[in-house]
Formats: structure tokens, C-alpha cells, sequence
């Protein structure tokens, strides 16, 4: 924490920016940010397209003063993870066009650096088929954009950082989707699913993004499993199954809330094991494991409350056998 | 004098008691969102949400507890004098428990792991402590009242620190909350709580264990 803050410092002195500050949470991605910002720098002196300033403030950052506009990146940013997914992903189409009224600074076209990043991750996601989840795949996809393949030298987890940005895209545009259909429902235009069926069809739906990849999936599932991104992974799964349920409508507030998010995260898993190592056509065969799993937690569910208005059953019938010996005895007398 | 005030009490709680579990039975089935505005100002960062959080979990997690410490107040004194008294009281803390998880379900707050604990544990807390009588049961609720209250103060004076503006309607319930809890604090102590033998060692041992608990429920 201590080398940290004066990791900062002196990356403020040395590139006068005065709205960096350290963060409490202490993810790779912060810690080298100030490394970051040189990279950034350097890049910048390659492309002659884009504005001299660094401007990693906003991203690196959530206690900015500049929190009117940047609300939005910072709130995507943090609920989706290392990367800026979703107004990243909708800067990758535009890009240098974000106007940050920050204090002391014009309104100019620059692009913050998990700006940059998102777009050449998503860049490099179509080289993916040809070399992997790798530093090569990145590499062409810079290239594509126009900028030097040392640019690779930004993302310091090689594969793993576009395998996390994929997923978090993923996970984005699920969001996305659900979200349209529950307003649909809220409008009347659609009607609203059962509870197993909307599960299967998100996860399905979810599931079905990995198709273009499916073949150097399992590559990109062990990068996920590497020690220092499973912090990472673990969080994009987290926040997809809450998502999920979220929008299955699920409003639990006691132990049901992990019991759920349990279940459909052993779902999801295991059907996602499953579609790696599936060559029925169009997946046919994982869709219907998909469905006997789904099927199986329904029917521990309705178990589960059986067992429990049973249980209930008994323990009144043993109170009442309780009262009745009472009674007899003449122990129940009132104080 | 003091019976007066019991009967009065007493009566007041009749009529009162049975219109409150009306409230909450036409409540009817959750819904999402059926109000205007909501008590909780959407965050703006990941930081936020964090703290918010925090408050709001450790403070759905006391209202459980509290609702469970009561429950094993009247399985214990149900049937007692002070039977209807706790049940007012147990009524008051099934309307915060209610409030809270409305408030969790609309912030898509996580609940705390330790819930199942909070059951058992409030459950045998309030069932010993009635076993004590009427006077263990009360010291057993001026205790954990104040801890409570002492709680929702130091989050009341936190979010004041931060924006009281932003947090208006928060602030608003815990507010509500906290004087509610002042109130059975209040009442614990009028009748006789401090008459317990060993008063003070329960208590403190009460309170050292709501902080324990209101600690490691931000947290987990």
C-alpha cells in the first residue's frame, strides 16, 4: 500500500497530472497504472491521430472529482470488472470522440486507456480463431486498428486479458438482452416465462456466444482457471448468475440467495464443460443437458419445500403430543 | 400507577398489534418496484455501492436477529403477563425485518452468509435469557436495543458525513428505525430489567456479542 502510494506520487510529479489518486483496492490493473500511463504515453507518440494528454484518470480511479461525467465509465468499470466494457465497447465504434469536461483541461477528442484497450481487444477477438486466446491474437488486432503491435505491451496478462474482456462482453450483452425482455414483459408486449424455462433460455442464450470460439474454448477456460485470474472469473460469474436471477425475478433475502445462485452457477459450469467436447449439430446434445439439469434443480427445489411443510407437519404434531402429555401430567398450568 | 400504565399498555397493544399484522398481511406478494422513488439513491461507483452495502446488509442482518431473540422471548414468556408486551415489540421488529428486505431486494443487496447463524444464535439468546423470567428477558432487550441503537446512530452520523441530501429517505428510515429501538430500549427498562441479578455482566456480555455480530455481518 505504502510503495503503491509512492508509485503514485511520483507518477503525478513526473506527468503533472493532479487527479491521480490510489485506490483502496489494490487490483493488478491499479497497481500498474503508473506504468501504464507510460505505455500510454509512448503509444501516443506512435499515433500521431490522437491527443498528446495522458488521460488515465478517470479509469484507474473511483475517488475523482470528476465524477459527473465519468459516473457512467466508473460504474461499468467497476461492476464489469478489469475492463470498461460497456460504454468502452460503445467508444470502440466511435472512437476519439469522448468529451470529458474535466477541470482545467478543454473539451477535446482523446480516448481514455481501458478505452483503448477495449478496442483492441475486441479487435484482436476476430484473430482468435487463427492464434488462440494469446499475445499474438492481440497483437494482429492492434494491427488492424492502425497501432504498432508493441502496443501488446499494455495488457501484462497476455491471453488472459482478452479472454476476461470476452466474457465480460458477454456477460454485458446478456444483461442487455434480458434487460429488453423484461421491459417487454413490463409492457405488456411479451409474456413472462416460467422460471425454468427463462433460465434455460438466458443460459442457453449465454452459452451460445461461445459458438464462434468453441473451438479454442478449452484454451480459454484453463487461462481462466490460472491463480491470478480466478479473482477475475470468479467475479464475472458471480455477477452473471445474480444478473440471471435477477431478472428470473428472484428477490430472496435469506439463504435462498446463495442456494440459487449456487445451483444455476454448477449449471452453468457444467453445461459449459459439457458444449466444449459437443459435436452434436447446432449443440443439440448440450442444450439437452442443459434442460435435465435445469429439470433437476427444479424437481430438489419442489423436494426441498416437501420436505420441509412435512417437517413442519411433524414438529406441530409433536407439539401437540407434547401439550397433551402435558396436560395429563397437569404441568401446564398458567403462572 | 405502574399497573395503570401496563393496562393501559396492555390495551393499547390489543388494538394496535392486530392493525399492524393487517398492514402486513395486505401487503400481499413483492413487488417490483411499486413505488415512485425509492429509499436508496441508485450509486454512482462501485465504492458507493459498497458502503451502501454494508449498511444495508449488517442492517437487514440486526432485524433478523432481533425478530429471533423476540420469537424466543415468546416461546418462553409467551403465555406470560409480559407475553403481550414482547409481542408488541416482536411486531415492531417483523415491520423493520420487512422494510429491510423490500430495501435488499430492490438494491439487489446480498444478504449476509451468517443468516442461519443469527437464527439459531437469536432464537437460544431470547429463550435463555426469558428462562431467566420477565427480568432476564428485558435486560436481554435493553441490551441488544442499544447496541442497536448505538448501530444505526454511528450509520446515521456516517451517511450525515458523507451527504445528507443524497441519502434523505435513508436516513429518513434509519431514523425511524433507530427511535423505534430506543423505544423498546426504553420500555425494557421500565419494567425492571435492572432488577436482574447480574444485570451488568449480561448485559455487556450481550452487547460485546451484537458487536461481534454487527461486524463480521458487513463483512461476509
Amino acid at each position: 500500500m505504502a510503495a503503491l502510494l509512492r508509485g503514485v506520487r511520483a507518477g503525478r510529479a513526473l506527468r503533472g497530472l493532479a487527479g491521480v489518486v490510489s485506490a483502496p483496492a489494490a487490483r493488478k490493473p491499479q497497481c500498474s497504472g503508473l506504468r501504464r500511463g507510460f505505455h500510454c504515453a509512448a503509444l501516443r507518440l506512435q499515433d500521431e491521430s490522437k491527443s498528446d494528454k495522458p488521460s488515465s484518470s478517470s479509469s484507474t480511479t473511483y475517488h475523482e472529482h470528476y465524477q459527473a461525467h465519468s459516473a457512467e465509465q466508473d460504474t461499468a468499470a467497476a461492476s464489469h470488472g478489469d475492463s470498461a466494457s460497456d460504454p468502452a465497447a460503445e467508444e470502440a465504434a466511435r472512437p476519439n470522440t469522448s468529451y470529458q469536461d474535466q477541470s482545467g483541461e478543454q473539451n477535446e477528442e482523446y480516448e481514455t486507456e481501458e478505452q483503448l484497450q477495449a478496442r483492441i481487444l475486441n479487435a484482436a477477438l476476430e484473430f482468435v480463431p487463427q492464434h488462440g486466446w494469446s499475445m499474438e491474437a492481440i497483437a494482429a488486432g492492434a494491427e488492424t486498428l492502425g497501432l504498432s503491435s508493441a502496443s501488446t505491451g499494455m495488457f501484462y496478462n497476455g491471453g488472459g486479458d482478452l479472454v476476461l474482456h470476452f466474457i465480460a462482453q458477454c456477460n454485458s450483452q446478456l444483461t442487455d438482452i434480458l434487460a429488453e425482455q423484461h421491459k417487454e414483459i413490463q409492457l405488456g408486449q411479451a409474456e413472462a416465462k416460467k422460471t425454468a424455462d427463462f433460465l434455460r433460455d438466458a443460459i442457453e442464450t449465454r452459452l451460445r456466444m461461445y459458438i464462434p470460439y468453441i473451438e479454442t474454448w478449452p484454451q480459454a477456460m484453463s487461462l481462466l482457471l490460472l491463480p491470478h485470474n480466478i479473482p477475475d472469473s470468479l467475479k464475472h460469474l458471480s455477477t452473471l448468475v445474480d444478473d440471471i436471477w435477477y431478472y428470473a425475478g428472484d428477490r430472496s433475502t435469506d439463504m435462498n440467495w446463495y442456494t440459487k445462485r449456487a445451483a444455476l452457477t454448477g449449471i452453468f459450469n457444467t453445461t459449459e464443460l459439457v458444449m466444449v467436447q459437443d459435436s452434436s449439430p447446432d449443440f443439440q446434445d448440450t442444450w439437452n443437458f442443459l434442460d435435465n439439469r435445469i429439470q433437476d434443480v427444479t424437481n430438489m427445489a419442489t423436494t426441498a419445500k416437501q420436505m420441509q411443510s412435512t417437517g413442519e407437519t411433524v414438529v406441530q404434531g409433536l407439539m401437540g403430543a407434547a401439550v397433551t402429555l402435558k396436560n395429563l401430567t397437569g404441568m401446564n398450568q398458567r403462572r | 400507577m405502574q399497573r395503570a400504565a401496563h393496562t393501559a399498555l396492555y390495551d393499547w397493544s390489543q388494538t394496535v398489534s392486530p392493525m399492524i399484522r393487517q398492514c402486513l398481511k395486505s401487503r400481499g406478494p413483492l413487488q417490483l418496484s411499486s413505488r415512485a422513488y425509492s429509499v436508496v439513491p441508485p450509486p454512482r461507483d462501485s465504492e458507493e455501492k459498497e458502503m451502501l452495502d454494508r449498511i444495508l446488509r449488517v442492517d437487514h442482518a440486526g432485524e433478523y436477529g432481533a425478530n429471533r431473540i423476540y420469537a424466543g422471548q415468546m416461546a418462553v414468556l409467551g403465555r406470560t403477563r409480559t407475553g403481550p408486551l414482547i409481542q408488541h415489540m416482536w411486531d415492531q421488529e417483523k415491520k423493520h425485518l420487512e422494510k429491510f428486505n423490500e430495501i435488499l431486494a430492490e438494491n439487489r443487496v446480498r444478504p449476509t452468509a451468517l443468516l442461519p447463524l443469527w437464527n439459531v444464535a437469536g432464537f437460544l439468546l431470547g429463550a435463555s435469557t426469558a428462562m431467566l423470567g420477565k427480568e432476564g428477558a428485558m435486560a436481554c432487550t435493553v441490551a441488544v436495543e442499544e447496541s442497536i441503537s448505538e448501530h444505526y446512530n454511528s450509520q446515521i452520523r456516517a451517511l450525515m458525513e458523507k451527504d445528507p441530501e443524497r441519502y434523505t429517505e435513508l436516513l429518513q428510515v434509519i431514523k425511524e428505525f433507530r427511535d423505534d429501538e430506543m423505544e423498546h430500549h426504553d420500555t425494557g427498562l421500565e419494567h425492571e430489567a435492572e432488577s436482574l441479578p447480574g444485570y451488568w455482566l449480561l448485559k455487556n456480555a450481550i452487547q460485546l456479542g451484537c458487536k461481534a455480530a454487527i461486524y463480521v455481518s458487513q463483512r461476509v
